[in-house]
């Protein structure tokens, strides 16, 4: 078996309306850079990134959906066995805003009880065509008790932050295990995928 | 040109020539791909898609009826639906005591009209980002909608009504006490707030603007489906294809041929757009476990290998079918990948093989790769090569 480059593996799940930036977030944090023309996803991506915490190498499985609603039933499935889900809404696009509560049912039908929640409202370099503010966004976080920052894709701000406060936040409930401990069950969550890391 | 090809265009042409033409033997020589030239693969498809009928008698009637057709969806589905532009002098008779804006009835043309609107918004995100690798579809089409162009119209055009509605939802923003601000008009300037496109001048559209008359027609039309993300990569192929014949007269008519051409390929795969039938016999769900099937009865230690790392077909077999791989190849390959998947005789059985084909054809590097390795070759597929993807789906169905 080849030997493993990481000590945890985290897997998540990047969900909000269509349009609102997902996988240009996602993208300022896997390759920091920004594309305006992306096509939009159509069923579900996926990116690897490496970093590293509290002296561990933690290895992020993130998932990229598609936000249309008739995606639902393809994106649903990977819910289970997330360990934290990103729920994104775009600040200037008030729909996008008053959607989150569906968004959060979704998590709580699908998703692992203890999965880590956090809201970002992105596209906060637009001040200008700003309709979200973001008092209400702390708000709507802080009545169901998730994290919350507003993040820009495009000018780089707090992408990264917000990566690796949810990756802290799962570690901290994760279970300390001996270091040559080979494989890591990422459903150890009650998930049932259970992605075991073989050989990497 | 090499001899070889000229005899193969002859071949197309000997065929297409016949007063009746024969199916199966265009059929044949489609699957092995069409030339380009001489407009070929335009007529080919529009044969394959059964918009053309095989008597080419019919031909001129038909297309002028459905030419015709077209156009009357636009007037009554864009035009008339349309806001009578606020001109001054421009009576509004959309608004009236028994119909207005604020009409809470779901049968009320201005119910519908917002309702639309929200569609309208979806397909302009998303023919905005149609294929921008190339520069073609952001270019100005040489034959602008004149119906729709026309100065003298006194409706609004969809472009008008995507900047309004992006307006309106920008310029309104509520207080967490209730109150509504409207911000000033002359602080937002709606054109702009598109400004990664740039919008060309009244007169011209650019070639997105028709596909997404296209798609908004079609949603109109079809309600219960409407517009399903997805179906953009769908139009692109086809629009690109009629949109560069090199006959003129048949380029003219790109839009309405598209959007005929759409409607019959749509009738055949748009169960794959359809949620409430994801689980169903004729759904995504059995097709991409179709694509496993096969791919176990041809090779059992690949199927395995992805079994027990837990790769499923969703992952990456769900954007492959839906969009008939039009996002995982060029657009040259995709349409070179369409002549096959139109001619074949159970149309889209050839696409579970060319699925498969894709697999098998990496599987010694799928059979060394740990999970995230494999995810990215599928994802974002290693072979251009799409002639020898085809030639591989061929022999699997050649070797049943």
């Amino acid at each position: 078996m080849a030997k493993k480059t990481y000590d945890l593996l985290f897997k998540l799940l990047l969900i909000g309306d269509s349009g609102v930036g997902k996988t240009c977030v996602l993208f300022r944090f896997s390759d920091d850079a920004f594309n305006t023309t992306f096509i939009s996803t159509i069923g579900i991506d996926f990116k690897i990134k490496t970093v590293e915490l509290q002296g561990k190498k933690i290895k992020l499985q993130i998932w990229d959906t598609a936000g249309q609603e008739r995606f639902h039933t393809i994106t649903t499935s990977y819910y289970r066995g997330a360990m934290g889900i990103m729920l994104v809404y775009d600040i200037t696009n008030a729909k996008s805003f008053e959607n989150i509560s569906k968004w959060l049912r979704n998590i709580d039908e699908h998703a692992n009880e203890d999965v880590e929640r956090m809201l970002l409202g992105n596209k906060c370099d637009m001040e200008d065509k700003r309709v979200v503010p973001k008092a209400k966004g702390e708000q709507i976080a802080r009545e169901h008790g998730i994290r919350f920052f507003e993040t820009s894709a495009k000018a780089n701000i707090n992408i990264e932050k917000a990566f690796l406060t949810l990756a802290e936040d799962i570690l901290r409930k994760t279970p300390v295990k001996e270091p040559n401990s080979e494989n890591v069950d990422i459903s150890s969550g009650g998930g049932v995928t259970g992605w075991k890391s073989k050989c990497c | 040109m090499s001899s070889l090809h000229k005899s193969r265009i002859a071949e197309f042409q000997d065929i297409l020539s016949e007063p009746k033409i024969t199916p199966q033997k265009l059929r044949e020589l489609c699957f092995s791909g069409i030339p380009f030239e001489g407009g070929l693969r335009c007529l080919c498809w529009k044969i394959l898609l059964n918009y053309l009928p095989v008597e080419r008698a019919l031909w001129s009637s038909l297309l002028k009826k459905q030419r015709e057709l077209y156009a009357q969806f636009l007037k009554e589905m864009i035009i008339q639906p349309g806001i009578a532009k606020a001109n001054l002098g421009v009576s509004r008779e959309d608004v009236t005591l028994e119909d207005h804006p604020l009409n809470p009835n779901p049968d009320s043309r201005w119910n519908t009209y917002f309702k639309d609107n929200e569609v309208l918004l979806q397909i302009d995100k998303d023919v905005r980002r149609l294929y921008p690798d190339m520069a073609f579809f952001q270019r100005p089409t040489e034959y602008p909608c004149l119906l729709i162009l026309d100065p003298q119209n006194e409706f609004e055009t969809l472009r008008k009504r995507v900047e309004q509605t992006t307006l309106k939802s920008q310029t309104v923003a509520r207080n967490r006490s209730g109150v509504t601000n409207v911000s000033s008009p002359l602080k937002t300037s709606a054109p702009h707030s598109l400004s990664e496109y740039e919008v060309l001048p009244n007169g011209c559209e650019a070639h997105w603007e028709v596909v997404e008359r296209i798609l908004f027609i079609y949603a109109k039309l079809n309600p219960g489906i409407a517009y399903v993300q997805g179906m953009n990569e769908i139009v692109g192929p086809l629009y690109y294809t009629f949109a560069t014949d090199t006959n003129s007269d048949w380029k003219e008519h790109a839009e309405a041929d598209t959007f005929f051409c759409f409607t019959n390929l749509m009738s055949e795969i748009r169960d794959n757009f359809i949620k409430s039938l994801d689980d169903s016999q004729c759904g995504i769900t059995y097709k991409m476990e179709k694509v496993y099937s096969t791919l176990k009865e041809k090779d059992m230690e690949l199927y395995m290998k992805l079994q027990e790392q837990n790769i499923k077909p969703q992952f990456f077999a769900f954007r492959w079918l839906t969009l008939l791989l039009s996002q995982e190849f060029l657009l040259p390959d995709v349409i070179r990948i369409w002549d096959s998947l139109f001619a074949d005789d159970s149309r889209f059985d050839f696409l579970l093989l060319v699925c498969c084909a894709m697999l098998t054809l990496i599987r010694d590097q799928l059979l060394e790769g740990d999970f995230t390795l494999n995810m990215r070759l599928l994802q974002d597929y290693p072979i251009s090569d799409v002639h020898l993807i085809l030639k591989k789906a061929k022999d699997l169905q050649d070797s049943k």
